[in-house]
């Protein structure tokens, strides 16, 4: 089929969950769109791959956080396949001396935290839920597109001034601890709130997941509650069944059957400007095809430099998106294993958790700053999931499939990483066999993608997740960059669609929406 | 006018002379001693007409032998002249000389200094009254080194300045200047100058203020290479109604037929200078590019030339009248650059600077285009404007009134001599321009001890104070024998 046969509104770039997510709203307001995929397949780095055959896995991103609800209705994505082997998966932080500690409000296991140390249950609860208000108070900024200084219908202060408001309903004390809490570090927070390492440095892993941020780096406190926020509180942390590719095959599906038409294996080489304007795109092959709307899923520094051209943009934008923070700092390793590893203190129903893998505070600090050295840690802070506990389908039966972020992995280390990525393997099995000493036994196969290896394969730059770093300074209203942060750029008809833009990270598909829902009123008003 | 092929040779000497005497910034003063040793005549006396006519028949064929013997005997070469120096630490120095710090000195009879851009400058050479008539009845020569002066080229060096400026950069043809306004995403101006183009892919940015880091930064995604050649390129200002006549006589051929905005390169001599018909001062002039070492010897040979013409040296007293006599503003004085505005509302867009002839919203993408287009259709907030005072002699005044409420305030104030008024760039309300509003400044006029107030109505212009024929005639006004 020769694409400039047809026509269409809307051109799609990039076919992440993003991508899909506003392909499939754009169609289902009766437009028609094409979706272009660089890669073979849809979905980047939500993908299930084999690591040996009849062994699957989630390649990289191994749990959806964030997708809210109200897409998966709008998108009917149950009726298109997607089937959730797990939701509400507990987490647990697993410790050197065999007494787990899991961490959620559920009563059994606040009982079972009282018997320990009633204090720190008392100290848990609290906490639960103070951060659980300020998530709420900040929710509505993350269901809708940002507020930008001096705009009608958002405006910034107007909008903040709104959000003091509701927060000061907390009450004196509370409110004054919010202020607090924003610039504060998770590190300090979760230390005066605490006394068990464990829960210490578990709280403290959740706030720097996927960045290259250390437990005590200022602002990380607001990470946690922006993180509590985004995750979707009524479902909590589910795994689709067969992998993450479940949610992209319902995803594709869905954009399917409204009528997107897909394109894989179709990299497109140049957005083409006229006068200001986005008016079409030009694949590698040569190929030109026109549309009134461009969105664009995927980085935004690489949409706006490498598609668009610096050329076509004003210098400080460009130097600013140049300079965008990075937080490619998470390796991921996948395993086959012949048989369950047996975890001592684990009870055999709680296989099936997200385990994390802190020791202590003081220990993911100095993870972080053998990071920051360009080394990786001795024993590195991990998250690890046996999906196949869950969902039998993964791997053949009695076998299973380990699934392992690792954090504090730099993109490159000191020395090259020719040598060392044995040595890195090596000192993450040795970690792991201090809480399950037979999993070396149990390795079938293996793969591991260092950040390097994640940008190449996925196309994420500097091996970071979330198209720049989920910070403080990165979020809301300066996600990716001041001028472009309600997803219009200065382009007209070229819309950043991405999870570089609000509300971000984890995978929601809620920039996907929002940059749809955005395009599409500007369009009927045009 | 004729034999002046053969003099250069033998003109060297004197100012060979006067550049060893001068500590100069540039790192091989060995080899300066060196050529000390090899030349006995250094101890000539600074005598400008002997040498001319001397003996250039007998001197020039003996050099030329000793040097080749000289090159014969290559194993006497001086070891010295390959060791290490130890490098000046970055901002070692912070009084600042330009290569033509001697050569200006020893013009000045009153020792009136000022600082420009950093640099020692004069501020007065002999006096105001002096210079003027020189600047406007005769030929005006001053060293403007401190201008910042950057060095564009490479394969993408057109769009990219393209893309930094706002008017349409490419239709610049070679050897062409334009004035040229740069700003920021936000429409604000970063700063002004003048753009020349050297080769294909090659450009002078010439600015009043340093603009690296701004220039670099809009470097990004273009094949270009950006230098601040300000330290190794030294320019000198030729203006007024006989400064062509003045470069003729010093040997610039067919100067008379370069064009407004126009720029060549002449051999003056044997020495290469860069000349252009620029220069912020409303009349007829010229500036020259050259090299910092043949510098002196310029000055020297141009002061010398000049003279029967009535050629003064002159100091930035100077170059800030006759500015203000063209109603230009000047970066850093009458508007700040973009990012030297702490508080937005003081920075500018091109319009409240009247510099709108300047940007081109219609041209290719460059930056702050959008917030230009957007900015053109709300009222400025502030105007810079040139003001006309009806007084009859100098005085000095800030708060400009009007309905004797403070409408803004007057940045640049200058008494123009041949006007016989007093002129100023103001920076005022937009209200305060608009016709029938009534202007006026109060000046505190001093007699001996006492002192007197008064209240003096201004008048904003609507173009240029002084405008002069000569600027825009081609050929030059040309006069041979004086």
């Amino acid at each position: 089929m020769l694409l400039a046969d047809r026509s269409f509104d809307a051109i799609v770039i990039g076919g992440g969950h993003n991508g899909l997510v506003a392909a499939a709203y754009f169609a289902k307001a009766g437009r028609r769109v094409i979706l272009l995929e660089a890669a073979e397949t849809l979905g980047g780095a939500i993908a299930t791959g084999e690591i040996s055959p009849d062994y699957r896995i989630s390649t990289a991103a191994h749990l959806v956080e964030a997708v809210p609800r109200r897409i998966e209705k709008d998108l009917k994505l149950a009726r298109n396949g997607l089937r959730f082997a797990a939701r509400r998966l507990p987490t647990i932080a697993l410790a050197r001396d065999k007494r787990h500690l899991t961490l959620s409000c559920r009563r059994q296991d606040l009982t079972a935290l009282k018997q320990w140390n009633p204090r720190e249950a008392a100290a848990y609860v609290a906490f639960s839920a103070r951060m659980k208000s300020y998530a709420s108070a900040i929710r509505p900024l993350l269901e809708s597109a940002p507020p930008v200084p001096g705009d009608i219908m958002s405006d910034a202060s107007s909008i903040f001034r709104k959000l003091a408001w509701t927060a000061r309903r907390l009450g004196r004390p509370s409110f004054e601890a919010l202020l607090r809490a924003i610039p504060e570090s998770m590190g300090d927070l979760v230390d005066e709130t605490f006394e068990m390492p464990v829960l210490k440095a578990a709280l403290a892993f959740e706030a720097i997941r996927g960045t290259s941020e250390g437990p005590f780096s200022p602002g990380t406190s607001f990470n946690f509650i922006y993180r509590r926020a985004m995750r979707h509180e009524t479902m909590g942390v589910s795994l689709p069944e067969g992998g993450l590719g479940g949610l992209i095959d319902a995803l594709t599906r869905a954009a399917a059957s409204l009528g997107v038409v897909i394109r894989t294996d179709t990299p497109v080489k140049k957005i083409i400007v006229e006068n200001g304007v986005a008016t079409g795109i030009e694949t590698d092959a040569g190929e030109i095809l026109l549309a009134p709307v461009i969105l664009s899923s995927a980085d935004p520094q690489a949409t706006m430099l490498g598609l668009v051209g610096p050329a076509h943009l004003d210098a400080r934008l460009a130097s600013r998106l140049a300079h965008m923070g990075r937080g490619g700092a998470t390796a991921k390793l996948n395993l086959a294993l012949d048989g369950l590893p047996s975890i001592p203190g684990l009870a055999p129903a709680e296989y099936g958790a997200r385990l994390l893998v802190v020791p202590s505070l003081q220990e993911l600090d100095q993870s972080f700053a053998s990071f920051k050295r360009g080394e990786f840690p001795f024993e590195p802070p991990m998250e690890v999931l046996i999906p196949s506990v869950a969902d039998r389908t993964l791997a053949p039966l009695g076998h299973h499939v380990m699934s392992i972020l690792i954090q504090y992995v730099p993109f490159d280390v000191t020395g090259g990483w020719a040598g060392q990525r044995d040595r890195l393997l090596d000192r993450v099995i040795e970690t792991l066999s201090i809480y399950a000493p037979d999993i070396r036994q149990r390795i079938i196969a293996g793969e591991m993608l260092l950040p390097s290896d994640i940008e190449a394969k996925f196309g994420l730059q500097g091996g970071d997740w979330h198209h720049g770093d989920l910070r403080a300074d990165q979020l809301l209203m300066f996600r990716p960059a001041p001028s472009l942060a309600r997803y219009r750029t200065p382009l007209a008809g070229l819309y950043l669609c991405g999870v570089g833009s609000h509300p971000g990270g984890g995978i929601s598909g809620m920039p996907g929406r929002l940059a749809a829902e955005l395009a599409l009123t500007e369009r009927r008003r045009a | 006018m004729s034999d002046e092929i053969d003099m250069p040779e033998t003109e060297e000497f004197p100012a060979e002379v006067e550049i060893e005497a001068a500590p100069m910034m540039s790192s091989d003063e060995g080899a300066d001693e060196i050529m000390a040793e090899e030349m006995p005549p250094a101890d000539a006396p600074l005598t400008e007409d002997a040498p001319d006519m001397a003996a250039p028949d007998t001197e020039t064929p003996n050099t030329e032998a000793l040097d080749l013997d000289a090159l014969e005997d290559a194993v006497q070469v001086d070891p010295s002249l390959f060791e290490r120096k130890p490098e000046a630490p970055p901002f070692s120095r912070y009084v600042l000389t330009t290569p033509l710090h001697l050569s200006v000195a020893a013009e000045s009879r009153t020792n009136l200094w000022t600082q420009w851009n950093g640099f020692t400058t004069p501020d007065i050479l002999t006096s105001v009254d002096d210079e003027y008539r020189a600047l406007r009845h005769a030929a005006a020569l001053s060293d403007i080194s401190p201008v910042v002066k950057y060095r564009i080229s490479g394969r993408d060096a057109a769009v990219y300045l393209d893309r930094l400026v706002a008017d349409n950069v490419l239709a610049l043809s070679i050897d062409e200047a334009m004035p040229v306004v740069f700003c920021e995403d936000q429409g604000y101006v970063v700063g002004d100058g003048h753009l020349f183009r050297l080769g294909e892919s090659e450009y002078r940015l010439v600015t009043e203020e340093t603009h690296l880091a701004w220039l670099l930064d809009s470097a990004l995604g273009f094949q270009v290479r950006v230098e601040d050649v300000s330290a190794t390129l030294a320019a000198m200002s030729l203006q007024g109604p006989l400064s062509a006549s003045v470069l003729a006589a010093a040997g610039f051929r067919e100067i008379e037929t370069l064009r407004p905005f126009a720029a060549r390169w002449f051999d003056v001599g044997g020495m290469p200078a860069y000349a252009s018909r620029t220069g912020d001062t409303g009349g007829l002039g010229y500036e020259l590019w050259i090299d910092p070492e043949d510098a002196p010897m310029f000055w020297v040979r141009l002061l010398d030339r000049g003279a029967p013409f009535g050629l003064a040296a002159t100091g930035f007293k100077l170059r800030e009248l006759a500015r203000v006599e063209a109603g230009i503003p000047r970066a850093g004085r009458d508007y700040l650059g973009a990012f030297a505005a702490v508080d937005p509302a003081d920075a500018s867009t091109p319009f409240e600077l009247g510099l709108a002839a300047l940007v081109d919203l219609d041209a290719a993408h460059f930056t702050g285009r959008d917030a230009l287009r957007r900015a053109k259709g709300r009222p400025p907030r502030h105007l810079v404007v040139s003001l006309a005072l009806g007084f009859p002699e100098a005085i000095e005044f800030g708060a400009v009134h009007c309905n004797g409420r403070i409408a803004g305030i007057a940045t640049s104030t200058a008494f123009s001599r041949s006007l016989g008024i007093n002129l100023a760039v103001a920076r005022l309300e937009p209200v305060s321009v608009a016709a029938g509003a009534v202007l006026n400044v109060e000046a505190e006029l001093r007699d001996g001890f006492s002192i007197r107030r008064v209240s003096v109505p201004a008048r904003v212009l609507t173009e240029p104070a002084l405008v002069l024929a000569s600027r825009h005639a081609v050929p030059a006004p040309l006069i041979s024998n004086y």
